[in-house]
C-alpha cells in the first residue's frame, strides 16, 4: 500500500520527466502519457481496492525526513483517509479522460509537448496535495497546481489577453497562498510535531479545551478559509475563474471544470477539526458560501458566452460545498463534488456544440426581448410580477453584468494602496537609496558591535526595509533587473531580520539562501543576456516573446523564476517555512509581514517573466524597410 | 435631467467642422472584416478592403495597416523548391513577371536562396505602431486591456443571440439608449460610465460625443479619422460584426439596434472615463505628445507599402508550378476518353473540390456513369424552411436574394416530441446555477461520469446525437407548388408556379451544357458535412447555398424535373427530358462519406435497377474517397483498406475531441469550367472546382457571365479567405479552435472577454497550399472578352487586379492563354515537361502525406 503511495505520487513526475526529456515527437509523447497515465491509473485503482479492503482505514505513511532542526521537522508525509479516497478517484476518472481527449484534441498543436508537461505537472501537484499528510506537504502540492494552472492559462503565449489572464489568477493564487503559508506556519505553532493531519481529529477529540486558545483557531480558520476562497473562486475572489478560461479547452475543463477549482474544498474537508468547533468561523464559511451563491447565480444569468457561464455555474455550487460544510454535511460534500466535477467536465468539454444545439435543436429564441428575471419572478406574486420596477432590474442587470464588482473592490482594497506606496519609493532616485542602504546598514553595523541596542529592536528597521523592497518591486514597470534585484533584497531582508530577531537560526537562513542567491544571479544573467536594443522604458507594456526568439534561456528565467518565489524545488521553499517558524517563534507579527512580501515578490517577479518570455516578437522584419 | 450637460459649446469643438464623421466611418468600415454571425459561414475575399489595388500591391498594403505577414515564410518556399514543387521554370517566369531589370535577375536568383530567420515577423503596423499606441505608451496607461472586456461585454450582452438567460436589449432600444438606461437609471451605475466627466454626455446624441472627446483625446482634427481607425483595429471582430449588423439588420435572428457610430461613441466615452480616473482630469492628448508628428498616417502607409520582391517572386513561381502542372495536363490529355456507349446515370454534384475526387472513382468504377458539376444550389435560390426550423435559411449564394419561401412538412403525422426531448439527454447543454442545479449535480452529476467515459472512449456512439441539418429525415415532404400568390409576410412567394420552376431547371440544364442525351436516371447529389463539437459546422457545408446543406435544392430540383407539366414547359423551350428519364436527390455527407437518396416514396415508382447500379458503385466509390482523404490524416489507419478508411472518417465526424472532422477545402486550387472531357481522366487531388458547360452551346457568351458571376465569389472567395488565414493565421484567421468560447452564438472568441475571430481556424487550414485559384474556361479568348466586359464591376476587378488567376483554353485546340488586364499571353509550357501516368488514382495516393501533382489516368498505363 505505501509503494502504490508512493507510485501515484512519482509516476507522474516521472511523465513529466520523460516528455521533457525524450518527448521530441508527437508519437512519443503520446505514448509516454498513454503509458504513465495508465499506470497512474492502475496504482490509484489497486491502491482503493487494498484501502476498500482494508475496511476504509485512515491510513499515514512517513517516506523520509526531508529537513530536520531542532524541533523543526519537514517529513514527506502520505495521507489516505475516505476524503483523499474520493478525490483520488475523481483524479483518476478525469485525468484518464482529459489525457485521451487531448491526445487527438492537440493533434499537430505547437504547444504539445509544453502542454503535456504541464498537465501532468498539474497531475503531480494535485496528487501531492490529495494525498498529503502535512499541511506543509499540501503547501508544496498547492504550489505545484498554481503554476501549472498559471502556465496553462499563458497556454497560447502570442497574445496578449491570456499572458494577462494568467498573472491575474496567479496573483489571486498567491494572494491566497498568505493563508496557507501563514496556517502552515500557525499550524507548526500551535500544534507542534502533532501538525499531521492524522492527528488533528484525535487532537481536537481528546482534549478537552482546545489544543490552542480561540482567538489562535479563528485566526487560523480565517486564514484557511482565505485560501480555500481563492483556489475555489469563492467570495471575494469569483471574478478569476471565468477569465481563466483562456488555455485549450479540455485544460479549462480538468482545471477550472473539475478538479482544480475543487481544492478548496478539498482544504476545508482536511482541516475540517481546526475550524468546525466554533459556530463563529462556520458561520463564516457559510457567508462565504452563501454571498458566493448569490452573486456568481446572479452574474450567470447574464454570461452571454458559454464557458463563462459554466465557470459561473460551476462557482455556485461550490458555494452550496461550503455552505453545506458550514453545516457539517462532508459526506454529502463528497458526493456533492463527484457529481460537480464530472459535470462541469463534460459541459466545458462539450461547449462548442452550443450553437449547433441553441440553433438546431432549441430552433430559434424565444426569450422576450427584455429583462427578465425569470427565477425571481416566478416566486414574486402575479400583480406585482410585471411591475417590477425599471430601475431596479436595471440594477440587477448591472450588478450580475458586473459580477457584483467584486474585481474593481478587490483591485481598490489590495493592489492599488501597495501600488501607490510602491510608486513613490520608486520615484525615489536609485543613488539616494543606495547611500541611504549603506549608511544604514554601518549604524546598524556599529550599533551590533558595540551592542548599544539589542538586535532584536534591529529587525524592525530591517523588515521596513524588507517590505519597501517588496513594494517597490511591485510597482515596478521600468527596470526588470531593479525588479529582480529588488526581489532577492527582499527575501535575503527577510532573512536577515529574521537573524537579528533569533541569532541561532543562522544556519537555517543559510540554507534558505543558497535558494534565493543562485536563483537570483541566474536570473541576473539572463536578464544580462537580452538583446541591449530593448528599451524597455519606452515600452513598459510590450511582450518580448523571448520563449519563441530564444526557449532556452527563457526556460532559465522560468526556473530562476521559480526559485526566487520559493517554489518547491529549490531549499527556498523549506527555507521559507523555516524562517516562518522562527520569526513566529518570537513575534507573530514579524511572520505575518514576511508572508506578505513573499507574496508580493512572487508577483513581481512573475510579472517580469511573463513580460520578458510571453508575447509576440516585436522584431521587426527589416525585409520591408530595406527592400525597395 | 437636472444636470445640466458639461460646457460643450460649437465653439468647443468649431474647430473640427471640417472633419466629416459620417465620411469618416464611411472610410474606416471599409477595413473591418465583414464576417457574419457563425450560423452561416460566407466565404469572402478576406482582403476585400484593399481588392481595388492589384493584388501583390493590396496585400502589402493590408499588411502594414494590420500588421500581418503577407507570403509564407522564405524557408517554405526554399523547402518546396527542395521538395521540387516549385520549378526553376516557374521561377524564370515569375521573375519575367516581376519587372526585374535584366541586370538584376542574377542578384534576385541569389537573395531568393539567401537564409532569413526574421522575414515572417510582422511589420511595423498601423494597427499596432499607430499613433493611438505610441501615445499611450507615452501615457504608460494599458487603455486596451480596461476598456476592452468593459466594451466587449456590453457589445455581447447587448446582440446575444440566446446564450444569455437575462437578455438585455429591450425592443426598439438601441445600444445607446441601453448604455444610457443602465448608466441613468439604475442604482448601481454603469462602471465606467459612472464617472462624473463622462456620466452627462450620455444623454447628448452620438456624433455630438464623439466629437467631443475626440477633441479631448486626440486634439487635432487631422488625426480624427486615424484615431478612430486605430482604435477600431484593436478589435476588429466586434467592430465588423457591429458594422455588418447595422448594415444587414437581417443578419441576427433577434434583430438589435446597433451602428457603428453607437460602438465608437461608446468606446470613446469609455477611454475617456478610464484616462479620467488614470491620469486626472487633464491627461496629455495625442496632439500634445512628444514626436507625435514623427508617426506615419494611414495614407502613407497607402502610397509606401513596398512589396517585398523575393517573397513576390517565389510566391508567383509557387503558383505557376502548381498552375502549370495542370496547363500541362490539359494539353497532353486527349480528348478521346470520352466515355463511348451512352451514359446510363448522369450524376449532377456540387462544383466543390470535395465533390471532384468522388466523381473521379465513381466514373473510374463505371465509365458508363457521366458527371456534372454546378453549384450546389443547383440554380433553385430560395428560402427554407425545414420541419423542425424555428426560421428559414437561404440556400444559395448570399449574392443572390431569395424571393421564394419552401416549406417542408412531414408526411406522416407524428406526436409532438419535443416535449420528452427537452428532457434527460440535453440537462448538459446550459448550465443550471441555483437550486435545481443543486439538485441535478447532487444527482445526475455521477451520471456523466459515465457519458464522458463513453464519449471519449467510444466516439462514434449516438449518445451526444445534436440532428444536423444535412440528416433530414426521410418522411418529409417539400412544398415546392405554389397554390396562390399571395405574400408571405416576409414578403417572399410561398413555392414556385410551374413557370418558374422550367426557368430554373432550364437555367442550370443549359448552363452544363446537357440539353439531349438524357440518362435513365440522373441523381442530383447535393453535399453537406456533420461534424460533432463544431462551433464552425457552417464552414463545412455547401458553400454555394450559404454554408448550408444543398439537400433541399436537391430535393426542388428533382422533384421539379421529375414533374410533368415543367417538363411539358421545358419540351417547348426544346429540352426534351423522355419520359423513361428519372431524377432522384441525394445527400453527400463529405465528412462521414455517406450518402442518402430522397423521397423514396417518389422514386420507389419507378424502375429502380439502374438505381441499384448506382447505389452499389457510389458506395464502393465513397469508401475509395474516404480511402483518399485518410491520407491526410496522420492519426488514421495506416493499413490500406476502405472500410477501415470508411470507418476512421465516420468515427471522426461523431468524436467530440476531434478538431478536424475534415479538412474541407484544404489545398483548393483550380477551378475548371468546361466540358467534362476535359478533366475526366485526370488526377487532380481533390484541388479542382468543377463547372460543366459547353461553349458550344453558349455562342453569345451570356452563360459563362452567369456562371462565372457565381463562380468568382464563391470559389473565389474560399480560395482567398483560405489562403489568408494559412499565410496569417493569428490576423487574418481564427487562430487554434482549441480554447475557442462562443459568444452569444455571434461567433468565437478566445477567452471570455477576446475579440471576436474571424477568418478559418487553424486545423482548417494548417495543410493548405496557399495559392490564388486558377480558373480554366473552356472557351476562346474573344468571346470571354465580350463576357468578362458584361461581368459586374466589382467582379471584374477580380480578374483584372488578379485576385484570381484565368486561362482561357480553345474548345477545340486547347490552346492556352493566360487573362491580362492588358490582354491574353500565350502560355508557353516548357517542351519537357510531361504529366505522370498512372493505372488507378488508388496507385497515386499510396505512401503520400502532401499534395500530389496531377497524373492522366489511362486505364493501358
Amino acid at each position: 500500500m505505501n509503494s502504490l503511495l508512493l507510485a501515484c505520487q512519482i509516476l507522474p513526475l516521472l511523465g513529466l520527466v520523460l516528455i521533457a526529456l525524450l518527448g521530441n515527437s508527437e508519437k512519443k509523447i503520446a505514448a509516454i502519457s498513454f503509458w504513465t497515465t495508465h499506470a497512474m491509473g492502475l496504482s490509484i485503482i489497486s491502491l482503493l481496492v487494498i484501502w476498500v479492503s482494508l475496511g476504509f482505514p485512515d491510513h499515514e505513511y512517513e517516506w523520509f525526513t526531508l529537513y530536520e532542526r531542532g524541533s523543526y521537522q519537514f517529513p514527506i508525509l502520505f495521507y489516505l483517509d475516505r476524503i483523499s479516497a474520493v478525490y483520488l478517484f475523481a483524479v483518476w476518472l478525469i485525468f484518464s479522460v482529459i489525457v485521451r481527449y487531448c491526445r487527438n484534441y492537440l493533434h499537430r498543436e505547437a504547444g504539445y509537448k509544453r502542454f503535456f508537461m504541464t498537465i501532468f505537472g498539474f497531475a503531480l501537484g494535485l496528487n501531492m496535495v490529495v494525498l498529503s499528510g502535512s499541511i506543509d506537504m499540501l503547501f508544496a502540492g498547492w504550489e505545484i497546481v498554481g503554476i501549472s494552472s498559471f502556465l496553462l492559462i499563458a497556454f497560447y503565449r502570442h497574445r496578449v489577453q491570456p499572458v494577462r489572464n494568467a498573472l491575474r489568477a496567479y496573483t489571486v493564487y498567491r494572494f491566497c497562498d498568505i493563508g496557507l503559508l501563514l496556517g502552515a506556519w500557525m499550524s507548526h505553532l500551535l500544534f507542534h510535531e502533532s501538525d499531521h493531519f492524522s492527528n488533528l481529529s484525535v487532537l481536537f477529540e481528546h482534549s478537552a479545551p482546545t489544543p490552542a486558545s480561540y482567538p489562535a483557531l479563528f485566526l487560523m480558520s480565517m486564514l484557511i478559509f482565505i485560501a480555500a476562497s481563492g483556489k475555489s473562486a469563492q467570495f471575494p475572489f469569483c471574478f478569476w475563474l471565468p477569465r481563466a478560461m483562456e488555455g485549450p479547452t479540455p485544460s479549462s475543463a480538468i482545471f477550472y471544470g473539475a478538479l482544480s477549482v475543487h481544492l478548496g474544498v478539498f482544504l476545508l474537508l482536511r482541516t475540517m477539526p481546526i475550524w468546525s468547533y466554533h459556530y463563529l468561523t462556520r458561520t463564516v464559511l457559510f457567508l462565504i458560501g452563501f454571498l458566493t451563491v448569490i452573486i456568481a447565480s446572479l452574474a450567470e444569468k447574464t454570461q452571454s458566452n458559454i464557458k463563462g457561464q459554466v465557470a459561473y455555474a460551476s462557482i455556485t455550487q461550490v458555494g452550496f460545498m461550503f455552505m453545506e460544510l458550514a453545516f457539517g454535511l462532508d459526506m454529502l460534500v463528497l458526493v456533492h463534488f463527484l457529481g460537480n466535477a464530472f459535470l462541469r467536465c463534460y459541459q466545458l468539454l462539450v461547449s462548442p456544440s452550443i450553437v449547433a444545439h441553441m440553433l438546431r435543436i432549441e430552433g430559434a429564441i424565444d426569450r422576450t426581448p427584455d429583462v427578465k428575471p425569470s427565477s425571481m419572478q416566478t416566486y414574486l406574486p402575479l400583480s406585482i410580477r410585471d411591475t417590477l420596477p425599471e430601475v431596479l432590474q436595471n440594477t440587477l442587470y448591472v450588478f450580475a453584468l458586473q459580477e457584483g464588482n467584486l474585481e474593481l473592490l478587490v483591485r481598490s482594497m489590495l493592489w492599488i494602496p501597495l501600488k501607490k506606496i510602491g510608486a513613490n519609493i520608486n520615484r525615489v532616485r536609485v543613488s539616494v537609496k543606495i547611500s541611504v542602504g549603506v549608511s544604514a546598514l554601518l549604524v546598524l553595523i556599529v550599533l551590533l558591535k558595540t551592542a548599544l541596542i539589542n538586535s532584536t529592536y534591529l529587525a524592525a528597521p530591517v523588515a521596513l526595509a524588507m517590505v519597501m523592497a517588496s513594494l517597490s518591486a511591485f510597482s515596478q514597470k521600468h527596470s526588470f533587473r531593479q525588479v529582480w534585484s529588488a526581489v532577492a533584497l527582499s527575501a535575503l531582508l527577510a532573512g536577515g531580520s529574521v537573524w537579528l530577531l533569533q541569532p541561532t537560526a543562522l544556519q537555517d537562513l543559510l540554507f534558505f539562501s543558497t535558494g534565493i542567491i543562485p536563483s537570483w544571479l541566474l536570473g541576473m544573467l539572463v536578464l544580462s543576456k537580452l538583446p541591449k536594443k530593448e528599451n524597455f522604458i519606452d515600452s513598459p507594456f510590450a511582450y518580448r516573446g523571448m520563449a519563441e526568439t530564444n526557449p532556452k534561456l527563457s526556460l532559465v528565467l522560468f526556473i530562476s523564476f521559480l526559485g526566487l518565489v520559493g517554489f518547491p524545488i529549490t531549499p527556498a521553499f523549506i527555507g521559507e517555512d523555516l524562517l516562518l517558524y522562527h520569526a513566529s517563534s518570537q513575534y507573530a507579527w514579524m511572520a505575518a509581514l514576511i508572508a506578505i512580501c513573499f507574496v508580493i515578490n512572487g508577483i513581481a517577479a512573475a510579472r517580469v517573466f511573463l513580460r520578458i518570455c510571453m508575447g509576440r516578437p516585436s522584431e521587426i522584419s527589416e525585409l520591408l524597410k530595406h527592400t525597395a | 435631467m437636472t444636470v445640466a450637460p458639461p460646457k460643450i459649446s460649437l465653439d468647443d469643438y468649431s474647430d473640427t467642422q471640417t472633419f466629416d464623421l459620417n465620411a469618416a466611418i464611411q472610410h474606416i468600415s471599409h477595413w473591418l472584416p465583414t464576417q457574419g454571425p457563425i450560423k452561416d459561414f460566407i466565404h469572402h475575399n478576406t482582403l476585400h478592403a484593399v481588392q481595388h489595388h492589384p493584388f501583390h500591391k493590396g496585400v502589402a498594403i493590408a499588411a502594414k495597416v494590420f500588421g500581418a505577414r503577407s507570403y509564407l515564410p522564405a524557408a517554405d518556399y526554399q523547402a518546396m523548391h527542395q521538395q521540387g514543387r516549385i520549378k526553376n521554370f516557374a521561377i524564370n517566369w515569375a521573375i519575367a513577371h516581376s519587372g526585374c531589370a535584366s541586370a538584376e535577375i542574377p542578384a534576385l536568383w541569389k537573395k531568393l536562396f539567401a537564409v532569413d530567420s526574421c522575414d515572417h515577423y510582422p511589420p511595423v503596423s498601423l494597427a499596432n505602431h499607430g499613433i493611438r499606441n505610441n501615445w499611450l505608451t507615452y501615457l504608460e496607461v494599458d487603455l486596451n486591456s480596461l476598456a476592452h472586456p468593459l466594451l466587449f461585454r456590453l457589445l455581447a450582452n447587448f446582440l446575444d443571440q440566446g446564450i444569455s438567460h437575462w437578455t438585455l436589449s429591450k425592443a426598439d432600444e438601441s445600444f445607446w439608449e441601453c448604455v444610457w438606461r443602465l448608466t441613468h437609471n439604475s442604482l448601481l451605475p454603469l462602471y465606467p460610465f459612472n464617472d462624473a466627466s463622462v456620466r452627462d454626455l450620455l444623454s447628448l446624441p452620438t456624433h455630438d460625443v464623439i466629437l467631443f472627446c475626440l477633441q479631448r483625446i486626440v486634439g487635432s482634427p487631422a488625426w480624427y479619422e486615424q484615431y478612430l481607425l486605430e482604435m477600431l483595429l484593436a478589435h476588429p471582430g466586434w467592430a465588423g460584426m457591429v458594422r455588418l449588423i447595422e448594415l444587414d439588420p437581417n443578419a441576427l435572428l433577434e434583430h438589435r439596434q446597433i451602428s457603428l457610430e453607437q460602438l465608437i461613441a461608446v468606446e470613446l466615452l469609455a477611454e475617456l472615463a478610464i484616462l479620467t480616473k488614470k491620469r486626472g482630469v487633464n491627461f496629455v492628448s495625442i496632439a500634445q505628445t512628444p514626436h507625435a508628428n514623427d508617426i506615419a498616417l494611414l495614407s502613407d502607409y497607402e502610397d509606401k507599402a513596398i512589396v517585398p520582391l523575393t517573397l513576390k517572386v517565389w510566391h508567383e513561381a509557387m503558383e505557376y508550378s502548381l498552375h502549370s502542372e495542370l496547363l500541362i495536363a490539359l494539353k497532353s490529355q486527349n480528348g478521346s476518353t470520352k466515355p463511348k456507349e451512352t451514359p446510363i446515370v448522369q450524376a449532377f454534384f456540387c462544383i466543390d473540390d470535395r465533390e471532384c475526387s468522388l466523381r473521379r472513382y465513381l466514373e473510374e468504377l463505371n465509365p458508363a456513369i457521366e458527371t456534372f458539376g454546378a453549384a450546389g444550389f443547383f440554380g433553385i435560390d430560395f428560402l427554407y424552411q425545414g420541419f423542425d426550423d424555428a426560421y428559414p435559411v437561404a440556400q444559395c449564394p448570399n449574392i443572390l436574394t431569395p424571393k421564394h419561401l419552401i416549406m417542408e412538412s412531414n408526411l406522416q403525422p407524428e406526436i409532438d416530441k419535443n416535449a420528452v426531448s427537452e428532457g434527460l439527454s440535453d440537462l448538459h447543454i446550459k448550465p443550471h446555477s441555483l437550486f435545481r442545479g443543486w439538485l441535478f449535480t447532487q444527482i445526475l452529476g455521477l451520471g456523466y461520469a459515465v457519458r464522458m467515459l463513453w464519449d471519449v472512449f467510444r466516439p462514434g456512439s449516438q449518445l451526444l446525437s445534436i440532428k444536423k441539418l444535412s440528416e433530414v429525415d426521410a418522411h418529409t415532404h417539400l412544398h415546392l407548388l405554389r397554390e396562390n400568390d399571395e405574400l408571405t409576410a416576409d414578403g417572399k412567394l410561398l413555392g414556385f408556379s410551374l413557370t418558374e420552376m422550367a426557368d430554373k431547371i432550364e437555367g442550370l440544364l443549359r448552363n452544363i451544357g446537357l440539353t439531349k442525351d438524357f440518362a435513365p436516371l440522373v441523381v442530383v447529389v447535393a453535399h453537406g458535412s456533420s461534424s460533432t463539437n463544431n462551433p464552425h459546422f457552417a464552414a463545412y457545408d455547401c458553400g454555394a447555398c450559404s454554408g448550408k446543406p444543398g439537400a433541399p435544392n436537391a430535393r426542388a430540383f428533382a422533384w421539379m424535373a421529375n414533374h410533368e407539366g415543367v417538363r411539358e414547359i421545358l419540351r417547348e423551350r426544346g429540352i426534351d427530358i423522355p419520359v423513361s428519364s428519372h431524377f432522384v436527390a441525394a445527400l453527400h455527407n463529405t465528412s462521414r462519406d455517406e450518402i442518402t437518396y430522397f423521397d423514396k416514396h417518389l422514386y420507389e415508382q419507378y424502375p429502380t435497377d439502374v438505381l441499384q447500379i448506382f447505389q452499389k458503385t457510389m458506395q464502393d466509390a465513397l469508401q475509395k474517397n474516404a480511402l483518399e482523404r485518410c491520407r491526410w490524416f496522420e492519426l488514421g489507419p495506416t493499413a490500406h483498406s476502405g472500410d477501415e478508411a470508411h470507418e476512421h472518417v465516420v468515427t471522426r465526424a461523431s468524436s467530440i475531441f476531434e478538431p478536424r472532422p475534415e479538412l474541407n477545402h484544404s489545398n483548393n486550387l483550380y477551378c475548371v469550367v468546361g466540358r467534362r472531357a476535359l478533366t475526366r481522366g485526370l488526377f487532380l487531388d481533390r484541388r479542382s472546382f468543377l463547372h460543366s458547360y459547353d461553349a458550344a452551346t453558349d455562342p453569345e457568351g451570356q452563360l459563362i457571365v452567369k456562371i462565372l458571376s457565381a463562380i468568382i465569389p464563391v470559389c473565389g472567395g474560399i480560395n482567398l479567405e483560405y489562403m489568408f488565414s494559412r499565410i496569417d493565421n493569428s490576423i487574418y484567421g481564427a487562430g487554434t479552435k482549441l480554447p475557442h468560447n462562443v459568444i452569444g452564438l455571434l461567433g468565437v472568441a478566445n477567452g471570455v472577454e477576446g475579440d471576436l475571430r474571424t477568418g478559418l481556424p487553424s486545423q482548417m487550414i494548417e495543410v493548405h497550399e496557399p495559392s490564388r485559384l486558377l480558373i480554366v474556361i473552356e472557351q476562346k479568348t474573344a468571346l470571354l472578352d465580350k463576357a468578362f466586359a458584361k461581368l459586374d464591376a466589382a467582379l471584374k476587378e477580380w480578374l483584372d487586379h488578379d485576385w484570381v488567376r484565368v486561362v482561357a483554353c480553345h474548345p477545340d485546340t486547347r490552346e492556352l492563354f493566360f487573362y491580362h488586364r492588358t490582354g491574353w499571353e500565350a502560355v508557353e509550357l516548357p517542351l519537357d515537361a510531361i504529366t505522370p501516368i498512372a493505372r488507378h488514382s488508388e496507385h497515386i495516393i499510396v505512401g503520400q502525406q502532401a499534395t500530389i501533382p496531377v497524373h492522366l489516368l489511362r486505364s493501358n498505363a
